[in-house]
């Protein structure tokens, strides 16, 4: 929870990882470089006191993770995006059943992504229909680029992959988080192409589409796509770390994000580990659009809308109820030692 | 200068202008400016005709295609310097370096050397960003005119030839009317070499905007192709922004000269 002039703002973290990329779980050479890219993102963004050591960000453990979000870092729910990679990571990078350790300790906490793959065909499908019966699955994270036995990734209009679309929708699953974004070695640049989401996205009027890390670096294709599809929404992590290095930059993506979707598909993500949502939201809270860019576009970022990309929209996308689940979030765990500390 | 962070080295009496002006033009595709002032480039060496060159993009994991791209224009425009029969392109810390330079030496087309990375053509990609940099070039005239008072009907009605340099100025003389500054120079030069490059008309009657097809922008089109090219632009923008940030942990040194 975040407080504004004593005013309550529920947060929603729309992106979260629990990895483990230690030495042990590599499984070649891309093991190690996965990780040392991210290890740029995360220590070129954040103030220096957020950086940490390699060895800590290689695997930082549960604890770690619910002291950063919901003690330091202001966020009531995160959004657990499931992550594979078996390629490059011998038990997987960060698969829902290392995600499922930490929700189900923490229930209410987090929302549980699994995911698909569309090139596992037939036998995927009910390997799929199992990990969303025995798992408590609340949406879905995509990852196109990713490898899988020569292929160098998928896009979401390929045949199965609507099969598997349609399998979501049949299972009762709406929310399909998609990266899509800047190019992380070793994966193939043109996995991340936004355009299929177009087509998915007519097709599939019932689910929704979030597109993490904005298309960036197609900001453009990004901003036309969700303008076209009401089912399109933007997950803001990456976009976020530019606040505290190049304000002036972050202004006008907000700017651009506010002037095509409006302020109803906006949707807060830090991608943890690689930044932290504390940094993250007390910059972003502090920020106003500069008055140029409030003319040039004719949008604002006020008080209210901020409100809506921190929780408000997550929570409707999701069906939260925001002050029961509040209510239930002051009863668990982390709830309670809040209360204490405070 | 040109040779500012190139380290070269010439045979006695050796003239490297002209490499180093072969060299200005060639881009990165994706951040849409010259490798030399990108710092790219740090050093080339000549002996018996034949150069030898290092390049250091900004990360070591920068994209094959766009790595292969440079490198081959590099390889390309220096064989066009006279007295120049070799060419040899070094990748200085990146993944793919060998296979890259071993491809780009020979002359390798990418799709040959790369089957697996599923890019397709590169001419198109290259379009791609030539078209992206125009729309980017030519937002950034469009908000100078827009910034100097010029409504969409003056706009519309400007001709290339209206639009002139004064210094490091740049400035909008039409018949009957008093001349208007409108921002730098540079900006003008650099939409309007776009232009050339793209086989648009630049001849002074020509309309000064027009779209990626070359045509006329129309009065009432203007605003709604201004709001697209603003996202192409920021876009761009911060594409650029993030490489040359992760420059600064990357390669502590380049991040100087770049930022």
């Amino acid at each position: 929870m975040y407080t504004h002039h004593g005013e309550d703002i529920f947060v929603i973290d729309g992106h979260t990882h629990l990895w483990d990329a230690s030495p042990a779980n590599w499984r070649n050479k891309y093991g190690e470089s996965w990780i040392k890219c991210f290890y740029t993102f995360h220590s070129s963004l954040s103030p220096a006191e957020a950086v940490w050591p390699f060895e800590k960000f290689c695997q930082y453990g549960g604890e770690t993770l619910v002291d950063d979000l919901f003690c330091k870092g202001y966020v009531d729910m995160g959004i657990l995006n499931s992550t594979y990679l078996y390629e490059f990571y011998l038990n997987g990078f960060n698969s829902h059943i290392q995600n499922n350790a930490i929700k189900a300790q923490y229930p209410d906490r987090f929302i549980l992504c699994g995911s698909f793959d569309p090139r596992a065909e037939e036998a995927g499908l009910d390997a799929f229909r199992h990990m969303v019966e025995d798992y408590p699955i609340q949406g879905l994270k995509l990852y196109t680029a990713e490898w899988r036995d020569g292929s160098r990734g998928w896009r979401l209009n390929d045949p199965w992959a609507y099969k598997y679309l349609e399998l979501c929708q049949a299972l009762g699953l709406k929310n399909i988080h998609v990266h899509k974004g800047p190019t992380v070695y070793p994966l193939s640049r043109d996995a991340f192409d936004v355009h299929d989401v177009d087509y998915a996205a007519t097709d599939f009027p019932d689910l929704n589409f979030i597109v993490e890390h904005i298309g960036l670096p197609r900001l453009e294709d990004f901003c036309w796509i969700a303008t076209q599809e009401s089912n399109v929404y933007a997950g803001l992590s990456v976009a976020m770390a530019f606040s505290r290095l190049r304000p002036q930059y972050f202004a006008e993506i907000m700017a651009n994000l506010l002037f095509w979707l409006g302020p109803d598909k906006l949707c807060f993500g830090s991608d943890y580990a690689i930044w932290s949502p504390q940094w993250l939201i007390e910059k972003f809270m502090a920020f106003e659009l500069p008055d140029e860019i409030k003319k040039e576009y004719g949008v604002d970022l006020t008080l209210e809308i901020k409100r809506k990309i921190l929780g408000e929209n997550a929570a409707r996308l999701y069906g939260i109820d925001i002050a029961a689940q509040k209510a239930k979030l002051s009863q668990d765990g982390i709830g309670v030692k809040l209360a204490t500390v405070a | 200068m040109l040779y500012d962070g190139v380290q070269c080295e010439f045979p006695p009496g050796y003239d490297g202008t002209g490499l180093l002006e072969r060299l200005q033009p060639i881009l990165d595709p994706e951040l849409d400016e010259s490798i030399l002032q990108l710092g790219f480039v740090q050093s080339l060496h000549v002996h018996d005709g034949h150069v030898t060159i290092v390049v250091q993009l900004p990360t070591s994991w920068c994209a094959v295609n766009f790595a292969y791209m440079m490198a081959d224009d590099i390889r390309r425009a220096l064989l066009t310097v006279e007295g120049i029969q070799h060419v040899t392109v070094r990748l200085h810390d990146h993944f793919a370096a060998e296979a890259i330079e071993t491809a780009v030496n020979a002359g390798k087309p990418f799709a040959e050397a790369f089957p697996g990375e599923g890019c397709g053509s590169l001419t198109a990609l290259r379009m791609t960003f030539l078209h992206k940099g125009f729309t980017s070039r030519q937002e950034r005239l469009l908000r100078a005119l827009r910034a100097a008072g010029l409504v969409p009907e003056d706009i519309c009605a400007l001709r290339v030839g209206d639009v002139v340099l004064q210094g490091e100025a740049c400035v909008v003389q039409r018949a009957g009317h008093a001349p208007i500054e409108v921002g730098a120079a540079e900006t003008l030069g650099r939409y309007l070499a776009r232009r050339a490059e793209l086989g648009f008309n630049c001849a002074p009657t020509a309309p000064l905007m027009t779209d990626l097809r070359g045509h006329p922008l129309a009065v009432e089109r203007l605003e709604a192709y201004y709001q697209a090219a603003r996202t192409v632009r920021v876009s761009l923008e911060a594409n650029s922004l993030f490489c040359r940030t992760l420059l600064t942990v990357c390669q502590p040194n380049t991040c100087e000269r770049v930022l």
